[in-house]
């Protein structure tokens, strides 16, 4: 198998991995976004059901492995159609897995809601000695790229293809040397920009404060592939696999230790998110005309959905678009240079 | 654990969230539990965190300050203030004689004894008056 289609096939088994897991990372009482009894996912039917689930995933995980292998590396669409045919599928198996647990083993919680009167309110707080070090850290690196200007090459590479080959060149200009130190910055930025807009627009749950450890945790695994990337002008010599492996090691660990926090028993949220399944349009998408909030806890996995009945998500969701693409244009501006 | 205040309402009662809201504050009011001073959350935190409109915050706030115990003023926290005992009229003294008696009457209703009704009522008395 050619280097260039294995690296486009391992991003799918990771996803297909992630979504045989992904119904298991979910509160107790909760299960495929359905409010249940907690043992119900240990009884025959619960095991039943996630069996069935999992087959259906995987199903659709060899049907878009398939389908890469088919397309050739060359085709336009080749990078993101099996993906989208396995996350679609997926989500389809995992509506009806709703449907059914909710129709059939559903319960109904009481509607209890709690808001805190302390003032100022619980918010998440910022451990600065977290998330300086990785500014400082790109701060540096740009320092060390100034000092040694003269080393750095005329033309260097900017882009490597599959099989570790570089296919895209740059020369020694401002812009283009200190971008990936800027792109690695700005990446920074909107990770704790995010962080902070759930500190601000969530309620206080367990998730907020997972979700927010998690995000300043992963600007380590972020700015080091930055600073590797910066350096290779200057001689650094990585393995191809070094970059990816960080990442989803990093990745792999932080999924784990929120995994631990979210099943945890004894957890109970300081203001809890609304209970009715209802709210939950097939399972994953949030709508509840009557709840202010912009950002709410998911049900199933790490992280918060938007309150998809609130017109600002949409404000907020074209925002953290243009955030995370303002990066991306950098970087293509830099690499045309 | 935390000591922190908090406010419940049930948003599947019958009685509407915003009445909930007053009586909920209300009670924290008239035990001192919010003592004169203390700040409420903002009108935006208060609906968020309970899943209500920012409306039915604000008329909530606006029931308890127009009753004297907070005091509004537009973009600061709502503060509850010292507020002296007022004396009741007896139009409102009849009002509360009447509700007081449509409460007892459907208590008795769902088959809950006088004898029980009367230590509830000398118990949370009590514990607001202290």
């Amino acid at each position: 198998m050619k280097a260039e289609v294995a690296m486009l096939i391992l991003p799918l088994v990771f996803v297909a991995v992630i979504f045989q897991f992904t119904p298991l990372i979910t509160r107790r009482g909760i299960f495929f976004s359905a409010t249940v009894d907690p043992e119900f996912p240990h009884s025959a039917d619960g095991r039943r059901v996630l069996r069935s689930y999992r087959w259906q995933a995987a199903l659709w995980a060899i049907l878009a492995i398939g389908l890469q292998l088919v397309l050739s590396p060359r085709h336009p669409l080749t990078a993101i159609l099996p993906m989208l045919l396995m996350i679609a599928g997926s989500a389809l198996s995992y509506w009806l897995k709703f449907r059914e647990v909710h129709t059939h083993y559903g319960q109904r919680r009481p509607e209890i809601r709690q808001a805190e009167l302390s003032v100022p309110p619980a918010r998440e707080r910022f451990n600065a000695w977290l998330w300086i070090p990785p500014f400082a850290a790109l701060a540096l690196t740009a320092a060390y790229l100034q000092l040694h200007w003269n080393q750095l090459p005329e033309r260097f590479p900017v882009h490597w293809g599959a099989d570790g080959q570089p296919n895209r060149w740059s020369s020694r200009e401002p812009l283009t040397v200190f971008a990936p130190v800027v792109i690695g910055a700005g990446m920074n930025l909107v990770m704790l920009g995010l962080a902070w807009l759930f500190s601000q627009l969530s309620r206080n749950t367990i998730m907020r404060r997972i979700t927010v450890r998690l995000l300043e945790v992963l600007l380590y695994p972020l700015t080091l592939t930055f600073i590797i990337v910066a350096l290779l002008p200057l001689g650094l010599v990585v393995p191809v696999w070094l970059i990816p492996a960080i990442i989803l090691t990093c990745v792999a660990g932080l999924i784990f230790w929120s995994y631990r926090q979210i099943v945890a028993p004894a957890i109970a949220d300081a203001v809890p998110e609304p209970q009715s399944d209802s709210y939950w349009k097939a399972g994953m998408f949030y709508y509840n005309p009557n709840d202010p909030a912009i950002f709410v806890a998911k049900r199933v996995g790490i992280g918060y959905t938007v309150n998809f009945a609130n017109k600002m998500c949409w404000l907020v969701l074209a925002g953290i678009l243009l955030l995370g693409l303002l990066p991306a244009a950098l970087g293509v501006l830099a690499a045309k240079k | 654990m935390t000591d922190t205040l908090t406010l419940r309402i049930d948003l599947d009662s019958s009685i509407p969230a915003g009445r909930q809201i007053v009586d909920g504050l209300r009670i924290l009011l008239v035990s001192g539990k919010l003592s004169p001073g203390s700040e409420l959350p903002s009108v935006r935190r208060m609906a968020m965190d309970l899943g209500v409109h920012f409306n039915t915050v604000a008329e909530a706030y606006r029931t308890l300050a127009d009753e004297g115990w907070l005091h509004l003023h537009h973009g600061r926290a709502a503060r509850v203030v010292c507020r002296d005992a007022p004396n009741p009229t007896m139009d409102q003294m009849d009002e509360f004689g009447h509700r007081l008696r449509a409460l007892i009457a459907e208590m008795l209703a769902k088959g809950i004894p006088a004898a029980k009704l009367q230590d509830d009522m000398r118990v949370a008395a009590e514990e607001l008056e202290s």
